[in-house]
């Protein structure tokens, strides 16, 4: 009984070793880094998972002893005690110090990421103007492009349920809103997530690498339809992009005789 | 020892697990289901008595599975003519019409080809590479995978050539739904709002506002027809495909074309049924009996009204004009004019759906209530045209539709006849340019901040 005790509390960190090393192999990892600030974001997740890990081990381990070494058989008597001051303070200051180091560390990738779009007049990005108006409602996504005259929120405005094409190697910033509750836009690939809030418009940037047909999906649990608020971003060439918009508006502008 | 206990327990649980198992495993095949009657049909009166004899009710339900088959087994009764002529109302050939209300083009079939070929394309490659037994077909398709299982079945593995594959890829590429893998996807797609019947009764109808869709009565608002007639396959496509903005319907681009023809050949006939059992209600109310020749005529009667509906349709030839500034002025005459737009009435002046028709006072209370119920008996209010959603959709055309042919079920009715397309136009140009969004003007905190 003993040993299958023992045996069944080594299987617990053994099966998370293993699995934790065979993750990538068996596709259980992220999926593939398809924007400019991706790579970023997947660095400061693995900083902190091994900042993480190494503390996890320490304290386990640490506990493990404890536990061996204070159990029953080998100290009967306790001790009364009121704390170890100086202990207190290093247990307090090693946190506070980890947590300034990740702070520091993650500000730039933070800023880039969430705070550049609401400036994109200053010469950082290749396009400046929002290239559309994405809109989460229970529970679909739908596009608006600005149209011909480059400007949202007019007649010739251009719709398109589900689907948001973008050029690919470009800053592409687009206006995040929505029509009833809180919303999340999420695109695993390139690791960009962004709540949408009814009645704010959010501008929001980001550069995808590679041309494909990405999953959109709502990271906000919104109703009773989240989980099949989906979408798709769609990355193409400029030439597509240009081919794509032409399309959607004779789309929009046709007579009906489709 | 603490552990034996927690053993045991797992033991115990394990085994009843195993026995759940082989429960599951020998449970009888599910008994037939058929589709309910409507709560009209089944009403009571006041006295409490059935409306309609209980013996008369088995008869409607009866000719109806008939008609239209079971939930698991949809098909519609091909009558001794359609066999002589050889023409199967199950597949979506309805028509010798090419308005879209039939017959598929030669171009959408490519399209659906196309379609199925970027839907399918893991099983496709799985093909290629000769793993047949790793290819997973969606529960929605039903008879796909019976299809896929007998043709895996008519080869054994080492006897398998390029031929079987090619007929293996064919059996995908081709693919259109039947009515029982609709039926199938419906069940997990849109059941739970418009429920078994399309009655709009499902569990989470209750919770939205507004109300799903009753298919029963054949009446559906977002269309491009005239005279309140029964809609095109491609109007309903449309819906699913774009979705309703502004309401719980969501687009479902994220099924293939095929599956989204498949939907509209399925709500279709929800949609029959539901008329045929309500004609048959009144033809039993009125004649005091119900003959079998009344039955079929209803049926063919109404399967008439939606294989002939593209003749309904509202054709618009040249091109959709854009708006001008004299074309926007003349849509405001025409929306403030009583004689012929009216729309101020119930849309407001400034067209924020708050028009003096659209509301009453409520009896006692005294409330402003909404003046109008639509078909369906849920109150509704005219749209407020400023906030940019409309849905039908927001397309030039489509207000054009709203305005031309009113909306079906609803108060909102048709542009009267006099009126010209141009005027038409006007009025689509003018709501149009109502939700555009205000110019916002530099503030002066940002034009300080240029200054500096």
């Amino acid at each position: 009984m003993r040993l299958i005790a023992f045996l069944l509390l080594i299987a617990v960190p053994i099966l998370g070793v293993y699995t934790f090393m065979t993750a990538a192999e068996h596709n259980w990892w992220f999926p593939p880094a398809y924007s400019t600030f991706a790579p970023d974001i997947d660095w400061l997740f693995n900083f902190i998972m091994y900042m993480v890990a190494f503390t996890f081990i320490v304290t386990e381990v640490a506990l493990a002893w404890f536990v061996f070494k204070y159990s029953a058989k080998r100290h009967d008597k306790g001790v009364f005690t009121h704390g170890s001051h100086k202990l207190e303070m290093i247990w307090t200051a090693i946190p506070a110090v980890a947590l300034l180091v990740i702070a520091f560390t993650q500000m730039e990738t933070f800023a880039n990421i969430k705070f550049a779009s609401g400036f994109p007049t200053q010469g950082r990005f290749t396009r400046e103007k929002p290239i559309a108006q994405v809109w989460a409602s229970q529970f679909d996504w739908r596009v608006r492009y600005p149209g011909d005259d480059g400007v949202l929120g007019t007649v010739d405005d251009l719709e398109a349920a589900y689907e948001f094409v973008v050029p690919v190697n470009e800053d592409v910033v687009f206006e995040l809103r929505s029509r009833d509750v809180i919303h999340s836009w999420f695109v695993p690939e390139f690791r960009l997530k962004q709540d949408a809030l009814p009645g704010h418009t959010i501008p929001v940037w980001f550069n995808a690498t590679k041309e494909g047909s990405y999953d959109l999906v709502c990271a906000e649990l919104c109703g009773w339809g989240h989980y099949k608020m989906s979408g798709r971003v769609r990355v193409v060439s400029a030439q597509e992009f240009e081919a794509y918009q032409a399309d959607l508006k004779a789309k929009w502008f046709s007579n009906g005789k489709e | 020892m603490r552990i034996r206990p927690c053993l045991y327990a797992l033991a115990a649980a394990a085994l009843l697990g195993a026995g759940c198992q082989l429960d599951l495993a020998s449970e009888p095949a599910d008994p037939v289901v058929h589709y309910s009657l409507s709560p009209t049909t089944t009403a009571l009166d006041e006295a409490g008595e059935p409306l309609l004899p209980l013996a008369e009710q088995d008869h409607i339900a009866g000719s109806l599975t008939m008609l239209f088959g079971t939930p698991s087994n949809p098909r519609i009764l091909r009558t001794a003519q359609w066999v002589d002529d050889g023409f199967d109302p199950n597949w979506p050939t309805y028509a010798a019409d090419d308005n879209g209300g039939g017959e598929f083009s030669d171009e959408e079939l490519a399209a659906i080809k196309a379609d199925n070929e970027r839907d399918f394309r893991r099983e496709l490659a799985l093909i290629d590479a000769g793993k047949f037994d790793d290819v997973v077909l969606p529960s929605w398709m039903p008879d796909l995978r019976a299809r896929w299982s007998e043709h895996l079945a008519s080869k054994a593995a080492e006897a398998r050539d390029a031929e079987f594959s090619a007929e293996a890829k064919a059996l995908l590429v081709d693919f259109y739904p039947t009515l029982r893998d609709s039926a199938e996807l419906y069940r997990q797609q849109c059941l739970h709002c418009h429920g078994a019947e399309g009655g709009g009764d499902g569990p989470t109808a209750r919770f939205l506002n507004p109300r799903p869709r009753d298919y029963r009565a054949g009446v559906f608002k977002f269309t491009s027809m005239k005279d309140k007639s029964t809609p095109r396959r491609v109007d309903l496509y449309r819906i699913l495909d774009e979705g309703v903005t502004g309401t719980a319907m969501p687009s479902f681009r994220r099924f293939s074309q095929a599956e989204i023809h498949g939907l509209v050949d399925y709500v279709r006939l929800l949609s029959m049924r539901g008329m045929v059992e309500r004609d048959l209600v009144n033809t039993y109310l009125n004649d005091d009996a119900l003959s079998a020749e009344a039955v079929l005529e209803s049926f063919s009667a109404i399967w008439d009204k939606w294989s002939k509906a593209a003749d309904k349709h509202t054709e618009f030839d040249g091109a959709v004009p854009a708006p001008t500034k004299e074309s926007i002025e003349r849509g405001k005459t025409l929306f403030m004019d009583a004689a012929t737009g009216n729309c101020f009435s119930c849309h407001g002046a400034e067209g924020r759906g708050d028009g003096a028709s659209a509301f009453t006072k409520h009896p006692e209370t005294g409330e402003t209530i909404p003046a109008y119920k639509d078909d369906w008996g849920n109150e509704i209010l005219p749209r407020n045209l400023r906030q940019g959603i409309f849905r039908g959709g927001r397309r030039p055309i489509d207000i054009y539709y709203r305005v031309k042919n009113g909306i079906n079920g609803t108060p909102m009715p048709a542009a009267v006849s006099t009126m010209s397309d141009d005027d038409i136009w006007s009025l689509v140009h003018y709501v149009g340019s109502l939700s555009e969004a205000p110019r916002v003007r530099p503030s002066s905190h940002s034009k300080a901040n240029a200054d500096h």
